[in-house]
């Protein structure tokens, strides 16, 4: 539906040269080389942990590269830091836009001048010029009936994502980065979007778009480039490839069935948990069932609702609607205490934020959930306690004692600390939220055996993860979670990981 | 035994590869300090290390060793107390003129009472209302001094039964029972945080509020001990003010809540929470008490002595900060 762009004769607007990403453990990105030109939107496309993220972040300055670099065409140097892309004329709309709540929305389409303080002038932020402006730059984006002095905080995000779109009209730039931009905005302002990226590659603008969403990155770009495994796969002229195509790259050929001999408990068996109508956060009528012994995958992208019904299950968070029923008996913990009483544990995706105490040792992380066992009239038994601590050291194999700090520990180890705590609780229900985030390949061997050894004990488990290779290996049954709801439920007897990646995306229709 | 040592150090959470000993050393910074200041007590002044002028220091130091205690518990939870003087002062003269302060056990139970009401106020305000403690404290800090004046309009106020000095003036083997008192708090507080669950809870919530209440911790219930508990030390405190001077007076326990503020921080617990010793507690106390008993020694001017006790804090808190390994990187990194 675009024009064509002949590539052969566009001015080169940035190049990503032979450029690597590693962190501990993981290679996030392995030689990655790519040209973008002016007056085109070159959309970036992977699946979850592609490494489509951290290529933007590495354009964008926020993140430096282990190898390689990131040249602007007209810029002097590389870009190293998040001043650098500015300077070079780099525009970042990140997923979540960064908008201040207590700003008006004339002051928020200003915000970058708060950090130009050469030209700031305190008293004039947003003058009747300004106001204008902001006016004018608001209607490009098709916020016309907003004003720029009405409140920020009382936007949908589907507001907000536009009103940080509009600064495209204040901010002089030659490359436009949409990181996942379009995840929060809505098929109306979808179209206001489009109408913005046309009018800014016809002034020359080179745009990336960072996506997942196959109809947007269709109707949208000139060329597709497919990440995998932090790897580029390809670049396709977007007129001259389809959707199959892309979705091929992006999972990758060889979908075989994995470990498909793992069948779990079979239909006779009674389910232990009966989730019925649950609807919380983005989740709505949600219904599943998990027989004990039975590893239950949740698969869907980030921000489909998968965490919120592990969530509400375990009283993290409030429950809308539905009931959980679990042997036998209706639960409804209205925080993480009742929950354990209910013989439920919820394993956070963000082991910093919710995992573990930072200044805790990993016997004190460890007995957190379980100390009253430890007590006699509220004073702790040190010695029974540091015992048990040994214990479970060695049955998980954690790295370093149960004197060391948990703080200091690799990823994978520090997740062993937590599943210990929690399997400390004996739980009868287990939700573990992306178990091997951020964990290398050697440690999540153990923590799938792990887990395969809790459904081996009679438990109910539920795994939540973005990787589609992992819940089909691991899991029983696999649910899809789309836009909040069950769209589809899958095994690795029947289905390959293709069709967990596509009913997620949504590919199937498209 | 093991696990003890791991809370007693502060400054443990350094990257690994340092060396545990210069950890555990660094860790053990505010002793050294003292250690530091007697030796200069004993060069400075001949009259330093008499059996009269340390009682007198401890005499001086035990009052706000045991407001210094509560102020530590609220900061492991990561909030401030700055009411501690007010509320100690409200106590005090309320002990003091309480049916006329006849009966010195009732007065006690009237202090410890007045201390505990406002401690479940703050409490209540700080954990189940979710307010900032420093603003909660503010307005109890004004509330607290607002009545000690209404209530003695400016006078101080002397209780009737004879008795009501005799815990400030008796010692036990020459040690003043003042003291004793002080030590015997800080040792039910040592063992509260480092051998029960309560204990245990309050520095999971002062680390990371977020993953305590994940884990199951009550933090609301938590966070409502250390308070209450917190307002029983400085309502007794309050009482033994009153005993030590033998009248409550209106201003009793003004600055207390900076001083105390201070020998916690001195001591190496950090405002954020979640880390901190009795040890450090007790020690912070001790460096001010003897800072301030020397330059009396010494004819230092008052004006000055405050100077000493800033610079001290100022010291104490970039100390704590400075990471000595990588220390070499940071400075090449600025220039």
């Amino acid at each position: 539906m675009m024009q064509t762009t002949t590539v052969a004769m566009a001015e080169v607007a940035f190049e990503i040269d032979n450029v690597s990403k590693e962190y501990p453990g993981v290679k996030a990105l392995s030689n990655i080389t790519l040209t973008g030109y002016r007056g085109e939107v070159l959309a970036i496309c992977g699946a979850n942990g592609a490494g489509k993220s951290t290529l933007a972040k590495i354009i964008a300055g926020q993140e430096h590269p282990s190898a390689g670099q990131i040249r602007v065409e007209g810029y002097h140097s590389e870009i190293r830091s998040p001043a650098n892309a500015e300077d070079a004329g780099i525009l970042l709309m990140h997923q979540e836009p960064l908008i201040i709540d207590t700003f008006t929305v004339a002051e928020n389409v200003f915000l970058k001048e708060l950090s130009g303080a050469n030209h700031v002038k305190p008293w004039n932020l947003v003058s009747k010029k300004k106001t204008t402006m902001a006016e004018e730059a608001l209607a490009a984006v098709g916020l016309s009936n907003i004003s720029p002095s009405a409140a920020t905080s009382t936007l949908t995000p589907g507001l907000r994502q536009m009103l940080a779109m509009s600064r495209t009209q204040v901010n002089p730039h030659n490359i436009l980065l949409l990181d996942e931009t379009t995840a929060s905005t809505t098929e109306e302002h979808f179209q206001d979007v489009l109408a913005l990226v046309e009018k800014e590659r016809s002034e020359g603008t080179s745009i990336i778009f960072v996506s997942h969403r196959m109809q947007e990155v269709f109707s949208m770009s000139d060329r597709i480039a497919v990440l995998r495994g932090g790897r580029l796969i390809g670049v396709r002229n977007t007129r001259e490839t389809d959707h199959d195509e892309i979705l091929t790259m992006m999972v990758g050929e060889s979908v075989a069935k994995l470990d498909a001999s793992k069948s779990g408990p079979g239909e006779e068996v009674a389910p232990m948990v009966k989730v019925r109508g649950l609807a919380s956060g983005s989740a709505k009528n949600i219904d599943f069932d998990v027989r004990p012994g039975e590893i239950v995958g949740l698969y869907g992208l980030v921000g489909s609702g998968r965490s919120s019904i592990a969530r509400s299950i375990s009283g993290q968070q409030d429950r809308d609607a539905g009931t959980v029923e679990i042997n036998g008996r209706f639960v409804h913990p209205k925080t993480p205490r009742h929950a354990l009483a209910a013989k439920i544990a919820y394993a956070s995706e963000d082991r910093r934020k919710e995992g573990f105490i930072p200044a805790f040792s990993n016997g004190h992380n460890i007995t957190l959930t379980t100390l009253e066992r430890y007590a006699k009239f509220g004073v702790l038994n040190l010695k029974y306690e540091a015992r048990r601590v040994d214990e479970l050291i060695a049955k998980f194999q954690i790295r370093g004692t149960g004197t060391s700090f948990t703080a200091n520990l690799s990823g994978g180890n520090q997740q062993k600390v937590c599943l210990a705590k929690w399997l400390e609780t004996e739980p009868d229900l287990i939700l573990l939220d992306e178990p091997t985030k951020g964990i290398d390949v050697g440690a999540r061997m153990s923590i799938y055996q792990t887990i395969r050894t809790l459904a081996d004990l009679g438990k109910a488990v539920v795994v939540i993860s973005s990787e589609a290779e992992e819940i089909m290996m691991l899991c029983n049954r696999t649910l899809i979670i789309r836009d909040g709801a069950i769209v589809d439920r899958m095994t690795s007897n029947d289905n390959t990981i293709d069709d967990v990646i596509r009913a997620s995306l949504g590919g199937k229709e498209l | 035994m093991t696990t003890l040592t791991t809370m007693q150090d502060p400054a443990a959470a350094g990257p690994e590869r340092h060396n545990p000993f210069l950890v555990w050393l660094k860790g053990q910074y505010p002793l050294f300090i003292l250690i530091v200041l007697l030796i200069i007590a004993a060069v400075a002044s001949d009259s330093f290390f008499t059996a009269r002028n340390l009682t007198n220091v401890l005499l001086q130091v035990s009052v706000i060793g045991i407001v210094t205690l509560a102020q530590f518990l609220i900061v492991l939870t990561g909030g401030i107390d700055i009411s501690v003087g007010s509320v100690l002062a409200l106590a005090g003269v309320l002990s003091a003129g309480f049916l006329g302060g006849n009966n010195v056990l009732l007065a006690i139970v009237v202090a410890i009472c007045v201390g505990l009401i406002f401690g479940i106020l703050t409490g209540y305000l700080v954990a189940f209302r979710g307010l900032e403690p420093f603003i909660v404290t503010l307005g109890v800090m004004a509330l607290a001094r607002g009545l000690v004046y209404a209530y003695t309009e400016g006078v101080p106020v002397r209780p009737g039964a004879e008795g009501f000095r005799d815990v400030a003036t008796s010692t036990v083997f020459g040690i003043p029972i003042l003291g004793l008192i002080w030590v015997a708090l800080a040792l039910i507080t040592a063992f509260v945080v480092r051998r029960t669950v309560l204990g245990r809870r309050i520095y999971a919530v002062g680390s990371n509020k977020q993953a305590a209440y994940a884990s199951g911790i009550p933090v609301k219930s938590t966070l409502m001990a250390v308070y209450a508990a917190a307002g029983v030390m400085v309502g007794l405190s309050g009482f033994l003010m009153a005993a030590r001077i033998g009248a409550a007076t209106p201003t009793a326990g003004s600055l207390f809540e900076l001083d105390a503020i201070a020998a916690v921080v001195i001591g190496g617990a950090v405002l954020s929470g979640g880390r901190g010793t009795v040890t450090g507690a007790v020690t912070g106390t001790l460096i001010l008490g003897v800072i301030s008993n020397l330059l009396i020694l010494l004819n230092v001017s008052a004006y000055l002595q405050d100077a000493f006790r800033g610079a001290l804090i100022l010291f104490a808190v970039v100390f704590t900060t400075v990471d000595f390994g990588k220390r070499i990187t940071r400075n090449k990194r600025m220039s």
